[in-house]
């Protein structure tokens, strides 16, 4: 998993090589360190690393910060989003929209999903929206595609699909 | 060895030019040189068993609208008149029936000619028809400059790419289109894009073949049979074209840093021509006539290839790297 903690650490030297040792020694893979000088609590310095580790090693790793008078303000994972975009061209007014979601919905998990018209068309029959979507894993994205292509089909709607 | 040439518009006019041009060439790679014995147009030939003079012929055709001065009704009248070993065969596509094409590359191959073409209507129609009987009488049918014009692509995956595993491709195989979309994205509508294209003589006067998506399929079709050994024909692809995009889908896209372009997507699964949004910046989202394919490869991850799509001159230069192939088997380099 990938995982994001903010630390807080003394300000003494050795103390930030002391805090992401740790996770080396839980086989961890450090993804980013960001050492944070400006935010000062308590006479300790903010020290905020994004890193790989395996589930069952973070307990541990909790311990060895803690051992180490390191504390920990925040831990949480942090996880990969597949981001896709569809350009719909037709009958396609908010309400088309939000049914054609619902149906994408109940089929698959999607973490975001936005949606624009384009301020030209509102007036008219025909309509333009884009719909972003942010997904946890590729394989929704397929499912997506393969909604959104039968349904605008269905409806004679022209479908564009990113890359 | 000999060739004669089938269909001297554009592109048979340019092959002539690179047949002469590259004499000193095939002299030294092979030690003989090649021939043209033969070119006809749609309704005359020429022929001489001692070699043409290829500017003569085209200045012929130039200022008479003729090649040859012998009408022929059959094609056997024209390809007996004279011996050769390779036919080029560059007569205009036809799609829905394949055409004189079609009836030219059979008849050679079954009168033990090699051929090569860039003619795509017979290979997105009877792809396996024709290989199989090239097979069948030992000739080689080659066809670089069916897709792409310049762009080495099919050839690319044959030699350059061998033995890996090639998971997809997906590309701009269609320049009036491309260049079409291009100036939309500058704001101009389609119908003005469009007349601007046949005006500039990139589009036909019957654009159905290119903004209806049938070109670029005839290409995805040639590639999913050639690469990925499918036996795909053009009913098999997926195929939506640009007539509906319009300029408010075109500026969304480019509000979200993206254009719009006409892609073609092979894959052992998909065989799909379709507008796609694509990243501002991405290999696919090249501008104006030009040709692109990114190719997915097994351990060399993705290669872009890019080239100018159509030309005389330039898809001469595909047919010239087959007619080589075919000397380099026949004669040896």
């Amino acid at each position: 998993m990938i995982v994001n903690a903010e630390l807080f650490v003394n300000d003494l030297p050795g103390q930030l090589i002391g805090s992401i040792e740790p996770i080396s020694m839980v086989n961890g893979n450090i993804l980013g360190v960001v050492h944070n000088r400006d935010r000062i609590v308590d006479n300790r310095i903010c020290v905020n690393v994004t890193f790989e580790v395996g589930d069952r090693q973070l307990e541990r790793l909790k311990e060895l910060w803690k051992a180490r008078d390191i504390v920990i303000s925040s831990l949480g994972s942090v996880h990969e989003t597949f981001t896709m975009h569809y350009i719909l061209i037709g009958d396609v007014n908010a309400q088309y929209i939000e049914g054609l979601l619902k149906k994408v919905n109940e089929a698959t998990t999607l973490d975001q999903i936005n949606v624009s018209y384009s301020s030209k068309s509102v007036k008219t029959a025909s309509h333009t929206s884009l719909i972003t979507v942010k997904a946890r894993y590729e394989d929704n994205l397929d499912k997506i595609d393969s909604i959104l292509r039968r349904e605008c089909k269905k409806a004679n709607i022209t479908y564009i699909r990113g890359v | 060895m000999r060739a004669f040439i089938c269909g001297f518009g554009t592109i048979g006019q340019s092959v002539a030019r690179v047949i002469k041009e590259k004499q000193d060439f095939f002299s030294k790679r092979y030690g003989e040189t090649l021939t043209l014995v033969g070119a006809l147009d749609s309704k005359t030939y020429i022929s001489d068993p001692n070699g043409l003079d290829a500017d003569a012929i085209i200045k012929a055709k130039k200022e008479t609208g003729k090649v040859g001065n012998k009408d022929y009704k059959d094609i056997k009248d024209a390809l007996e008149s004279v011996d050769f070993e390779i036919l080029i065969e560059v007569t205009s596509t036809n799609i829905e029936t394949g055409g004189a094409g079609l009836e030219n590359i059979r008849y050679a191959l079954e009168n033990g000619k090699d051929v090569v073409t860039a003619n795509k209507g017979p290979l997105a129609l009877k792809f396996k028809e024709l290989t199989d009987l090239a097979d069948k009488h030992d000739r080689y049918l080659l066809f670089e400059g069916t897709v792409g014009g310049a762009m080495p692509i099919i050839n690319l995956n044959k030699y350059d790419l061998a033995g890996q595993k090639i998971k997809s491709i997906r590309g701009i195989f269609n320049g009036t289109c491309n260049y079409i979309l291009t100036k939309m994205d500058d704001g101009q509508p389609f119908e003005q894009a469009l007349k601007e294209a046949q005006q500039q003589g990139y589009a036909e006067t019957d654009p159905t073949n290119d903004v209806e998506g049938y070109d670029s399929a005839c290409k995805v079709v040639i590639l999913a049979n050639s690469i990925f050994g499918r036996n795909a024909t053009l009913d098999d692809v997926e195929i939506t074209g640009i007539t509906s995009i319009n300029s408010d889908a075109v500026a969304l896209a480019q509000n979200n840093g993206m254009v719009i372009r006409l892609i073609g997507e092979v894959s052992p699964t998909k065989l799909e021509v379709a507008p796609r949004l694509i990243p501002r910046g991405h290999p696919l989202s090249l501008p104006g006539t030009l040709n692109t394919a990114e190719i997915i490869t097994e351990y060399a991850g993705p290669i872009t290839v890019s080239g100018v799509g159509a030309g005389g001159l330039e898809t001469a230069s595909a047919i010239l790297s087959d007619i080589i192939d075919i000397m380099d088997e026949r004669i040896g380099d």
